[in-house]
């Protein structure tokens, strides 16, 4: 299990763990919650092999915040949670974006609201893509469907937060984090970032630097949250990532994200045996959101399903993005059992028979 | 072409190793495949399962509703799962702890003594891995010789000293069936 090509058997949560090891991350802080529990269960024995720091806070708040002291030295630092205990670090995030600082933070979604449970669900699109944090502040959301991605997304993430010197959120979920599938760890595959013109190192032979939110002088403040949207300009326009599968002569497109991804791919193809016109279309980054392609693909006619693990998330922004040029529908559950290739076949069915009693 | 296996039991019968030890010989055989627990409050003496699916190209969903081949150390298992095998599908039960019942006509039945063999060998502990020998030679998209492989993997290093007994629970659970 480490930098080489070969494939091991290995769980979503061991494999977001050990790529954050490769990539170079050099402080793990994070407080135990299922179902992410085994990231800093395998951390707390390899960071201390390796002489890299790891600290299980007292609670999930300080350990987001001790990131935000460690990213400020620049060197590479993460946490991970999952959804409820994801909610108290919202504060920080709203920081981390506002002091620009790369904050990597993982979420393997469980059930809310509220507690919720341990099961899997996606419930937590809204509190990753629009946070919960004060004021305007862009976190960048990369959405995993296999344990092979978990790996590819978390050297990304790493490598993204410090590009832009932006927080950024993998969002994976509990059926991601437990279940095992063979994978490659390969090498890093990004240059390191020079963080040496920003960090606090210590102001020894230079001036004083200071990271900092605060905001007194009006015109100030403006700048800068105009510095952070420009900067989430570039982001979409770089980084905006998505797959697409037989959208050409679709007449259908099934939408997801994440794991659930897997489904809508299996779906398409019983839905093509039977002689429907069906694509996929899978936003890999929520934010920035593919937005223009999805409207592009909207102009041809083309209608939308979006299936995912929540009331309807997502779907807005599918919504948004299609801005009444075709149909949406939304095929989903709250929370649990994912939604099986049959119903989500099913419920495509009804709805283009809807659609086309529609049309005459 | 995909399959789909429920490996169930009691806790502490060793089920999730058995399934570890089935997804690695899938993948050393070159196949795409995913593992998934089942995952909560689970305590021993409970039932657990894990489901493993295997394909050839990539592996949809995971939870699917119906199985190809169940997997069943227990007789919690046996009632709980055999209304999930497909119709054609085959229900392997370990004879020791399972009533040897038909209860649908549309699916396959092995019944093998698996505990007993393996109380044979000296440790009720290698019943998981027997199971594995007998669902070898009821499924043939499993290859034995991969199994073996994988057991070796999973034991690794560590346990180095308990290879021989599990080779040989494997090669006891895979004559079986030619019996059954």
């Amino acid at each position: 299990m480490s930098n080489n090509n070969e494939k091991v058997l290995i769980k979503g949560n061991y494999a977001i763990a050990q790529a954050a090891v490769n990539a170079g991350c050099q402080c793990y802080f994070g407080y135990p919650i299922t179902p992410q529990t085994e990231i800093g269960e395998y951390l707390s024995g390899k960071m201390q092999e390796l002489g890299r720091g790891y600290v299980c806070a007292e609670s999930e708040l300080a350990a987001i915040n001790m990131v935000i002291g460690a990213v400020s030295t620049g060197v590479k630092a993460m946490t991970s949670s999952s959804s409820c205990a994801v909610a108290l670090m919202q504060e920080a995030l709203s920081y981390a974006c506002g002091d620009e600082l790369p904050v990597v933070l993982v979420n393997v979604m469980r059930a809310g609201p509220g507690l919720g449970y341990i099961y899997p669900a996606q419930g937590d699109y809204n509190q990753s893509v629009y946070g919960g944090g004060n004021g305007d502040y862009k976190i960048i959301v990369i959405a995993p469907s296999t344990v092979q991605e978990c790996i590819d997304y978390t050297y990304k993430a790493f490598y993204l937060a410090h590009k832009y010197r932006n927080p950024v959120i993998l969002l994976a979920d509990g059926l991601l984090g437990q279940m095992m599938e063979p994978a490659c760890f390969g090498e890093y595959p990004y240059p390191e970032i020079d963080n040496s013109s920003w960090a606090l190192t210590g102001a020894k032979g230079r001036e004083a630097r200071a990271i900092y939110s605060l905001g007194p002088i009006e015109s100030k403040q403006i700048e800068r949250i105009e510095r952070i949207f420009k900067k989430f300009e570039l982001i979409t326009k770089n980084e905006t990532d998505w797959e697409e599968f037989q959208t050409e002569d679709a007449e259908i497109i099934l939408t997801a994200f994440g794991s659930m991804t897997r489904n809508i791919k299996a779906a398409m193809k019983v839905l093509r045996e039977k002689g429907i016109k069906a694509g996929c279309f899978r936003p890999i980054t929520l934010n920035p959101f593919p937005h223009k392609r999805i409207e592009e693909l909207a102009s041809e006619g083309k209608d939308f399903v979006v299936v995912e693990m929540n009331m309807g998330q997502m779907f807005k922004d599918v919504k948004y993005s299609v801005n009444g040029k075709s149909n949406v529908e939304l095929v989903n559950r709250p929370v649990g059992e994912w939604l099986r290739v049959e119903e989500i076949v099913s419920a495509v069915e009804k709805i283009m028979e809807k659609n086309y009693a529609a049309s005459i | 072409m995909e399959k789909n296996f429920i490996l169930a039991g009691f806790g502490g019968q060793g089920i999730l190793l058995a399934g570890t030890v089935l997804a690695n010989a899938f993948m050393l055989d070159d196949k795409k495949v995913t593992w998934y627990p089942c995952y909560g409050a689970e305590m021993r003496g409970g039932t657990v399962n894990c489901e493993v699916v295997v394909s050839d190209t990539e592996v949809s969903s995971v939870h699917k509703k119906d199985c190809d081949y169940a997997l069943v150390l227990n007789q919690q298992s046996f009632d709980r799962f055999v209304n999930n095998v497909k119709s054609g599908g085959t229900v392997i039960a370990n004879s020791t702890l399972v009533a040897e019942t038909k209860p649908r006509e549309d699916i396959h039945y092995v019944f093998a003594p698996m505990g007993e063999l393996a109380n044979d060998l000296g440790t009720s502990k290698v019943t998981n891995i027997i199971s594995l020998g007998v669902l070898a030679s009821v499924a043939d998209i499993i290859s034995k010789n991969a199994l073996k492989l994988a057991v070796e993997k999973v034991l690794g290093s560590k346990k180095k000293e308990l290879l021989p007994l599990n080779l040989k629970a494997l090669e006891v659970g895979s004559e079986l069936v030619a019996n059954v």
